[in-house]
C-alpha cells in the first residue's frame, strides 16, 4: 500500500516538473514562463517530497523533507515576485497577445514605488469620477499628435488635467500641445470612459 | 529492485532529466537576463527533485542534507539577480 502512493507521489511529481520544464521553453514570454516554472514545479517538488516522507518513514528523513517543503514553499513565491517586479521594469517585452497590463502608469518610473493617484478630496466631492494616469507608448497612433487633433473631450468625455514629460509637469495643457511618446498624462473622467480612452494610447 | 526504486531510475529520472535538459535550451536562449535567472532557479528546483529521488532510489536519506542547502542557496542567488537587475535599470 505505501509503495503504491509513494509510487503514484513519484509520478505525479515528476510529471509535474516535467511540465515545468516543457514550459519554460514553449511559452511565449518570461511572465508566462515564470507561472509555469513557479507553480508547477514547487507543487511537483511537494509531490515528491511528500514521497519521500512516506518511503522512509522516519524522523530525520521527514524533518528534512518537511523542512524542504516549507522552505520551497516559502521562497518560491517570493523569488518569482522579486524577479518578476525587476524583469517589468527593465522592461523585458509583454507577449504580443497580452490583452492588459495593469501595472502600466502604476508605478512612478525613477523610484519604482507602485502607486496609484489618489485624490482623498476629490472622491470625497466628486465620487464618480477618477483621475488617472497613463504613458503614451511609441506605437500609439496618437503619438505625435496635438491634444486639439485626438480631441478626447469630444470622443471621450475626459480631459487631461496635465502631461508629465520626464522632470517637467505640464499643468492645463492646451490644445496645441503634442504628445511624445513615454509623456505620461493625467486624465480626468468616469471609470467607464477611462477604460476605454486606455486603447488611444497604447 | 522494489516497484517505487523502479519506478525512479525508469520515469522520475529520465523525466526531471528531460526537463533540466528543456530548462537549460532557455538559459542558452535567454533572450532577457531575467528569462536565464527564471531558467537557473527553475534548474536549481529540479535539482532538487533529483536529489529527493535519488535519495530513494539509493536508500540514502543523508542525501536529504544537499537539498535543503540547494534550496537556501538557490534563493539566495535569485534574489541576488532580481537586486542586481533592478539597479541595473
Amino acid at each position: 500500500m505505501t509503495e503504491v502512493v509513494t509510487g503514484m507521489l513519484i509520478l505525479v511529481g515528476a510529471i509535474l516538473m516535467f511540465l515545468a520544464g516543457l514550459g519554460i521553453t514553449r511559452m511565449p514570454d518570461l511572465f508566462l514562463r515564470m507561472s509555469a516554472t513557479t507553480k508547477v514545479a514547487t507543487l511537483g517538488l511537494g509531490a515528491v517530497m511528500l514521497a519521500v516522507v512516506i518511503y522512509f518513514d522516519d524522523l530525520v528523513a521527514t524533518s528534512h523533507a518537511v523542512a524542504t517543503i516549507l522552505f520551497v514553499f516559502l521562497s518560491a513565491p517570493v523569488a518569482a515576485h522579486i524577479i518578476g517586479r525587476a524583469a517589468y521594469f527593465s522592461k523585458v517585452p509583454l507577449w504580443e497577445g497580452t490583452v492588459t497590463d495593469q501595472l502600466r502608469g502604476h508605478y512612478d518610473i525613477k523610484t519604482h514605488q507602485l502607486e496609484s493617484i489618489e485624490f482623498p478630496d476629490l472622491e470625497q466631492h466628486l465620487p464618480d469620477v477618477e483621475m488617472r494616469r497613463f504613458s503614451l507608448s511609441a506605437t500609439s497612433p496618437v503619438a505625435g499628435q496635438t491634444l486639439a487633433q485626438i480631441d478626447l473631450r469630444r470622443r471621450y468625455d475626459v480631459t487631461v488635467l496635465a502631461i508629465r514629460r520626464k522632470a517637467e509637469v505640464l499643468s492645463n495643457p492646451d490644445g496645441d500641445e503634442h504628445l511624445c511618446p513615454d509623456d505620461e498624462l493625467i486624465i480626468m473622467g468616469l471609470p467607464e470612459k477611462l477604460d476605454k480612452v486606455g486603447a488611444v494610447f497604447r | 529492485m522494489t516497484l517505487v526504486q523502479g519506478l525512479v531510475v525508469f520515469v522520475a529520472f529520465p523525466l526531471l532529466t528531460i526537463a533540466v535538459i528543456l530548462a537549460f535550451v532557455r538559459l542558452v536562449r535567454g533572450p532577457s537576463l531575467p528569462d536565464r535567472v527564471v531558467a537557473l532557479d527553475l534548474i536549481a528546483t529540479l535539482m532538487i527533485g533529483i536529489i529527493a529521488v535519488y535519495a530513494i532510489a539509493t536508500d540514502e536519506p543523508v542525501l536529504l542534507d544537499l537539498a535543503i542547502v540547494l534550496a537556501l542557496i538557490s534563493f539566495l542567488g535569485t534574489v541576488a539577480f532580481a537586486y542586481y537587475i533592478e539597479r541595473r535599470v
